[in-house]
């Protein structure tokens, strides 16, 4: 995907993509039950997919990539629940693949447990599985509108479900990016220093699908 | 006369069902709205409304397999995401045969409501220039009808469905009856601004919208949450769940029945009187028999052309009212194509809320002579203000907290989005017919699409490239990508198909009259997309819906004449 594509699939993004589930006063209380009702995804879906020392490289890999700083990371915000959601029925059959043998590769260059390593180890390691892919067309500039990249290589599907698993997450909305407030709209707010990116609903790489 | 089930038996629930269930109860009938699908009630089936990502399966990410599987034409649009897939068509369960070398994109919902649920909201008044443009430049059938006909009608439906936007006097784009327009980005401000210095000669307004800025008659005003084609239960955007189809049921005299597929209309012997409208239960297989007095088709331009054709007997052989041989040609959408720029102006700011619009710049080709184009006709841009985030940036090298600082904030950049829309010049080729032989799990026979855009539509495409790179000059962007139309969008993606059983004065070349009544039979109207017999530029539901309630007033003042009711 070259920059035009990129820039043509913001194009279609109607200036009403993102959702504030918090401002609930237009609601009725019927329907606030029914919302607060529904559990988080990754709480209320069972998965036993992974094996236990599989299920450790993930967690641990995925805090690498996003750990917690002054706001919380990858396993504070259940993304290892959802790499093994995601992986066990989300990819198809040949990303599973690509996955699972990636993640096998991990192991194999950890004496069989990253989560053992040292987390300078652990780090150089999966630098090392990056700098291996660095040819891929995952990191092309732009490469981030499309639903998914069916070519991507373990290390970067790891990479993006760990990002998608974050900032999607409710934690990750909350904490670290932040809440649209909705009941106004005021199109000339400052954007102060330490103000983060709303989250969202809609993903830009949804509306990539359309074709102009 | 023999006694009937209902005075009227109208075919569709969406935007132009939704009218003419409102306005035939409101002016005494007893009228039966069947609908093909399920039975979603308003607010409690919105079941992505307010919904975090959080909470969706996956978290919204699409499901492929079901979309490949069921979804195979709908799931490319804008509105289709597991937030509201409920509402969308199963094309595995209700195909059409797609001629794949003149594609045609069928989208359609299948529930109460229809699309006036997934609609764009953007609503737009023809003028004189859009209803003369056929008889001037002699594309298609003159229309029958000029602005004066129905400019009130536009008043009626406007003051009911409530138009935000702002009054500017132009007398190609006339005015709504308007609420108070939306608020500006600062960015669109910045751009306003210089474009009034620099090319003052292309004006911009805020997109005119049936989203209520102020509350009105019952419904809410917009909270500004964002997508609203998930659905809004407080009523702040229009739809026939929100607003005519409550009105209709408030009169005491509306029965809508769901998941009632149309399959043919029975006329008398005359050939002149619709008798009968046959229906199949799509969860039980039975089969039904309605009777009315006057019969209103708003199944969707391509549903209502579907019945009509199938509707063939000894007295009308080629499809009901085919005697001219137009049924099911001239098949129209818009050309949709998008230009961008980005802009270093006013990234300090950002926003609250989420506006459900944007800016509008009108027609401003060949509008009173031609200019110096080499097309027919125009096209105005509905354009887009986006603040680019992680979103475009994640795929990155990197681990830890530095890789997790860069997901963070906004990117120092906005993107502006010009997304222009092309009259689309009504052609014979383009049309829809029946398999001779391909039926749907039904037995009826499947809808085969042909279309193709004309060089009419790929000449105004590249125009659209040639002046958005001066508006967007002019707006002060630093990069612009102009699209210039390797590419374009096939049929129907801009979601606004009409023709196949347009309006005319000729018998002998159209299918409906002035009050969108067919030609050859008394008691039956036509007042989805598929009376169109030009499609303008703008965004086409308010002037189904302007049609719709006139054709109404038409029907029972006939009715009335006859002492039918």
């Amino acid at each position: 995907m070259n920059r035009r594509d990129l820039m043509q699939c913001a194009v279609i993004l109607f200036a009403g993509l993102k959702d504030s589930p918090y401002a609930l006063g237009a609601l009725s209380n019927e329907q606030r039950k029914v919302i607060s009702a529904r559990a988080p995804y990754i709480e209320k879906t069972a998965v036993n997919f992974f094996n236990y020392i599989q299920r450790q490289a993930i967690t641990i890999a995925s805090e690498r990539i996003i750990p917690r700083t002054d706001t919380p990371g990858a396993i504070d915000a259940g993304v290892p629940r959802f790499i093994e959601l995601m992986v066990s029925n989300w990819l198809m059959d040949g990303e599973r693949k690509t996955f699972m043998l990636g993640l096998q590769d991990l192991l194999d260059q950890s004496d069989g447990d990253f989560s053992a390593l040292s987390e300078a180890r652990q780090l150089d390691l999966l630098e090392a599985f990056e700098s291996e892919a660095a040819d891929s067309n995952w990191y092309q500039f732009a490469n981030t509108l499309r639903v998914w990249d069916e070519d991507a290589p373990f290390i970067c599907q790891l990479k993006e479900l760990t990002v998608l698993g974050f900032l999607l997450s409710e934690k990750g909305a909350r904490e670290f990016l932040q809440i649209n407030p909705m009941g106004i709209f005021d199109g000339s707010y400052p954007l102060q220093s330490d103000y983060s990116s709303y989250e969202k609903h809609t993903l830009v790489r949804l509306l990539s699908r359309e074709t102009s | 006369m023999n006694s009937t089930d209902f005075d009227a038996i109208v075919v569709g629930s969406g935007i132009s069902g939704g009218w003419a269930a409102k306005e035939l109860t409101e002016r005494g009938l007893r009228v039966l709205v069947l609908e093909r699908g399920g039975n979603i009630k308003h607010g409690e089936d919105y079941l992505g409304e307010h919904a975090n990502s959080w909470q969706f399966e996956h978290y919204g990410l699409p499901n492929r397999k079901i979309e490949h599987r069921d979804y195979e034409i709908q799931y490319k649009s804008y509105a289709f995401s597991e937030a509201t897939r409920h509402f969308w068509n199963n094309d595995r369960l209700n195909p059409y045969e797609r001629n794949n070398l003149k594609p045609f994109n069928w989208r359609r919902t299948d529930v109460v409501g229809g699309r006036s649920l997934l609609w764009g909201r953007q609503v737009y008044r023809w003028s004189d220039l859009d209803f003369a443009a056929n008889k001037v430049d002699g594309s298609g059938v003159p229309w029958p009808v000029s602005y004066s006909d129905i400019s009130h009608w536009y008043s009626h439906v406007e003051s009911f469905i409530g138009v935000s936007g702002q009054a500017e006097g132009w007398s190609h784009l006339p005015d709504s009856e308007f609420l108070p327009p939306m608020d500006y980005y600062k960015i669109e401000k910045t751009v306003k601004n210089r474009m009034r210095k620099k090319i003052p000669e292309i004006p911009i307004t805020m997109g005119r919208v049936a989203v209520l800025t102020v509350p009105h008659k019952g419904r809410q005003a917009c909270h500004y949450c964002g997508p609203c084609h998930r659905g809004c239960s407080g009523g702040s955007y229009f739809s026939s769940q929100s607003s005519t189809l409550p009105a209709a049921k408030a009169t005491g005299r509306l029965t809508l029945l769901p998941n009632q597929l149309v399959e043919r209309l029975e006329h008398d012997e005359s050939g002149k009187r619709i008798v009968g409208v046959n229906v199949i239960d799509s969860l039980t297989r039975r089969r039904r028999r309605f009777t009315g007095r006057v019969v209103f088709l708003c199944a969707s331009t391509l549903a209502s052309t579907q019945i009509m054709l199938n509707s063939s007997s000894k007295r009308h052989p080629d499809g009901l009212g085919n005697e001219s041989q137009t049924l099911g040609r001239f098949l129209m959408d818009h050309l949709a194509i998008s230009h961008l720029g980005t802009f270093v102006d006013d990234v300090e700011y950002y926003y609250k809320g989420e506006r459900p619009n944007g800016l509008y710049i009108p027609r401003f080709r060949n509008l009173k002579n031609k200019d110096d184009t080499d097309f027919l006709r125009g096209y105005g841009y509905q354009t887009h203000v986006l603040r680019p985030d992680w979103e475009f940036r994640f795929n990155e090298k990197g681990f830890g907290a530095s890789f997790k600082d860069k997901l963070r904030r906004p990117l120092p950049i906005w993107v502006w989005a010009l997304r222009a829309f092309i009259e689309c010049l009504p052609r014979h080729e383009n049309r829809v017919y029946l398999h001779p032989r391909k039926k749907d799990r039904f037995g009826i026979p499947l809808l085969v699409t042909e279309f193709e855009w004309s060089d009419n539509e790929r000449k105004a495409a590249l125009d659209t490239g040639v002046q958005a790179k001066k508006i967007l000059r002019a707006a002060g962007a630093i990069t612009m990508d102009i699209n210039q139309g390797e590419k374009l969008d096939e049929g129907g993606d801009a979601i606004h198909e009409m023709g196949t059983a347009r309006m005319g004065a000729d018998p002998k070349t159209s299918v409906v009259n002035e009050f969108n009544r067919v030609h050859s039979i008394d008691n039956l109207y036509v007042t989805d997309g598929s009376f169109m017999s030009s499609s303008s530029c703008v965004n086409p539901s308010l002037t189904y819906m302007a049609f719709t309630a006139r054709a109404c007033e038409h029907a029972v003042t006939r009715l009335k004449e006859e002492s039918l009711i």
